[in-house]
């Protein structure tokens, strides 16, 4: 292994030399609006570039993820998943034009995750300018329905229906470079819907307001009582709600997660919610619904786990400095498959999930670098002997 | 009137994208092709044109020699930025330096002859927020396959960019509409089937624009097409449908100056084929009027009209690429 990290510094220059490609495919794909569930554009546009690459293969799996494959030298070796998600939060009637900068890239979802997604499709034509073949298939995914109620939808089905096993998986996100995400929390992403009846009832001497109902149950999940061991949380997330300003709300809305590295845990505080919401809705008479959109189970690679002792051998070499932690994301799905993975990210920047996302250019070429060197660990055989628990 | 031109003429940028046939055809052919944008305080959209035109055209099909950025003294990073991606770029004032100094697109256009070393000239605005190297190679495509297409034009289905970030589907082409194609209509009915005649990008070969002269200002495209019809007629040109293309919004007054300039620079045209002949001098001067504290004042705008002779007659031109007279 030591032979090809002592090879990672030296890849950066060759990389940055291609940099118009890799930016040209960042933006290309970026600018097309991908909200989750509407992808089928930006489907189409990264299975042009990839075919554009030469690509052994170029399709689409029967839920649509698009998929090119680089054939490997090896006829029995499981094959390498290289994974990004092509969904965006943005709507499609959002500005998703990018300005480039001298060391920067400006736009909706360039964070997340336009240049994960960009990086993915130029890596065919980094693998040739670096003179790199590998004993495994190399597959390049772009999953759908990753966000938010997509419920990586995409990813489930993609692992699902691949016939062969799968020796292990870089998730590539666009953000931020030093990123080493090798564990999931189990999660369970919920809504609340309040809806009050504009119409006048018998029950309501005066008309509840849909906002107050959702603050009345927020502070009761503020006053549940979350143990350290195992770490849990509650996050607030999202709200919504209401008409104009002076007059009462009659619906309103409510995101939230809760995580823990237990499943356990998770389910015990999603029933204490369930039993707020039950409780809030039975006092204040009005119509609370508690909807489940996403369900992940806890997963983790150990600390000592081959990949993830390459991962940090790697990021240390390109004087990266690894930082931990969750990730809700591919990653949870590659794991509770028993695949060992991890995610990575490419570049710095600020505004992450705001219009005026921004992206430092020079520190892409380091983490494409970093992402080679991680799927080179995988197939030197890094994760062949050591199943997860 | 000749209406099979827009039938034989008029192609979609799709008939051209492969690419491997143009980078074949080119070299068989022999041909030097630039991509010249002019510029002026462009630092939001220039490094995206150079950077997608370098990877697709220059890096992975040769199609491109070389990019030319023409600006009009920018005071913004424009310049700097096109430099550090890799254009070559020049301050307009800086080529013929000799000559009187005049400032607009037209300018940067014809000072791009100087300096680009191409047989074929692609110009594209540097103010595409969409830009896909389509622009160009739809663009290149019939210059490079038939021998009789000289000039390319491009049309569009033209959204305008409203507000900060919010997109509409249809729009644009206003002063096309109300006084290039009434006034095409009314004197050269075979030149409406040019569906957007102002469009900012265009292509053709040197031989072609080295021939005529170039307004300074606004008025160049209209020139361009009927210098170009009257010497060489319609059977030259060609139109690509280059899909969408976003631009900045003009306000009505913008608009009312460049129609001014077109409309100045059509007359003269229309005087010098001895088509009309005009008693009284016309003025040069646009006005137009504001309110303020309840009294209408004018606002007056000097539009010149001055225009650049056919490069070919400028001595540096012909020694520079060997132009015997």
């Amino acid at each position: 292994m030591d032979n090809f990290i002592d090879k990672l510094p030296g890849f950066v220059d060759t990389i940055k030399s291609i940099q118009e490609t890799i930016i040209t495919n960042i933006v290309l794909i970026g600018q097309v609006p991908a909200p989750t569930f509407k992808e089928k554009k930006r489907t189409s546009v990264f299975m042009e570039r990839l075919a554009e690459f030469q690509v052994d293969e170029c399709t689409t799996d029967g839920y649509r993820n698009p998929v090119g494959i680089i054939k490997g030298t090896s006829e029995s070796k499981p094959p390498i998943f290289v994974v990004a998600h092509l969904d965006t939060v943005f709507s499609k009637d959002i500005d998703h034009y990018y300005s480039i900068q001298e060391n920067s890239i400006t736009g909706a979802g360039i964070m997340d995750n336009s240049v994960g997604v960009g990086v993915l499709v130029s890596l065919p034509e980094i693998f040739r300018k670096l003179g790199l073949r590998f004993e495994s298939d190399i597959v390049l995914a772009g999953v759908i329905q990753s966000l938010g109620k997509g419920n990586l939808r995409g990813i489930r089905h993609l692992l699902k229906t691949w016939a062969t096993p799968i020796r292990g998986a870089v998730c590539v996100e666009g953000a931020e470079l030093g990123r080493l995400n090798y564990y999931a929390d189990g999660m369970i992403r919920c809504e609340v819907d309040c809806n009050i009846s504009p119409v006048d009832g018998w029950e309501h001497k005066f008309k509840p307001n849909a906002i107050l109902v959702l603050n009345e149950v927020i502070n009761q999940i503020m006053k549940l009582r979350l143990p350290q061991k195992p770490r849990s949380r509650v996050i607030i997330g999202k709200t919504s709600g209401g008409f104009k300003h002076g007059m009462i709300a009659y619906d309103a809305t409510l995101g939230f997660e809760i995580q823990s590295n237990s499943d356990k845990m998770v389910k015990s505080i999603f029933n204490c919610i369930k039993d707020i919401v039950e409780g809030t809705s039975h006092e204040y008479e009005v119509d609370l619904k508690l909807k489940t959109l996403s369900n992940i189970h806890a997963a983790r690679l150990k600390f000592n786990h081959p990949l993830v002792k390459s991962a940090v051998a790697v990021m240390k070499k390109l004087d990266i400095t690894p930082v931990s932690g969750p990730s809700e994301s591919e990653l949870s799905i590659f794991l509770s498959r028993k695949i060992p993975a991890v995610t990575l990210g490419i570049t710095r920047g600020d505004n992450y999930h705001q219009q005026n996302a921004s992206v430092e250019i020079e520190p892409i070429f380091k983490g494409i670098a970093q992402a080679i060197g991680v799927i080179m660990a995988i197939d030197s055989g890094v994760c062949d002997e050591h199943q997860l628990d | 009137m000749n209406i099979s031109w827009i039938e034989k003429n008029t192609f979609h940028y799709s008939e051209f994208s492969d690419l491997t046939r143009l980078v074949d055809e080119k070299q068989r052919k022999n041909l030097k092709i630039s991509l010249c944008l002019p510029t002026l305080n462009e630092e939001k959209t220039i490094a995206k044109e150079i950077l997608i035109m370098k990877s697709e055209l220059m890096t992975r099909y040769p199609i491109l020699d070389e990019i030319v950025v023409v600006d009009s003294g920018s005071t913004d990073n424009t310049r700097k930025i096109a430099r550090g991606y890799g254009a070559d770029v020049y301050e307009a004032t800086e080529i013929l330096p000799d000559l009187a100094k005049f400032k607009g697109k037209g300018e940067n256009l014809w000072k791009a002859l100087f300096v680009a070393q191409g047989d074929i000239i692609v110009y594209l605005d540097a103010d595409i927020k969409n830009i896909h190297h389509r622009f160009a190679y739809g663009l290149l495509g019939p210059l490079i396959l038939f021998d009789n297409i000289k000039y390319v034009k491009a049309f569009y289905d033209r959204p305008i960019a409203i507000g900060k970030s919010k997109i509409r589907p249809t729009g644009g082409g206003r002063v096309t509409e109300l006084v290039i194609r009434p006034l095409f209509s009314l004197f050269f009915p075979e030149l409406t089937q040019i569906l957007q005649p102002l469009s900012g990008e265009y292509a053709g070969h040197r031989e072609v624009f080295e021939n005529i002269p170039f307004p300074i200002g606004y008025g160049v495209e209209t020139s361009m097409i009927l210098d170009i019809y009257e010497k060489w007629g319609l059977d030259v040109f060609a139109q690509v449908d280059l899909d969408r293309r976003i631009h900045r919004n003009q306000d009505t007054r913008a608009l009312g100056r460049m129609s001014f300039a077109i409309l100045q620079t059509f007359i003269k045209r229309k005087k010098k084929l001895g088509l009309v002949d005009y008693k009284e001098k016309l003025y040069n001067e646009m006005i137009q009027y504001n309110l303020i504290k309840n009294e209408f004042k004018p606002d007056i705008y000097k539009i010149e009209g001055h225009e650049r002779p056919p490069i070919i007659e400028i001595l540096e031109y012909r020694e520079k690429f060997k132009r015997i007279n």
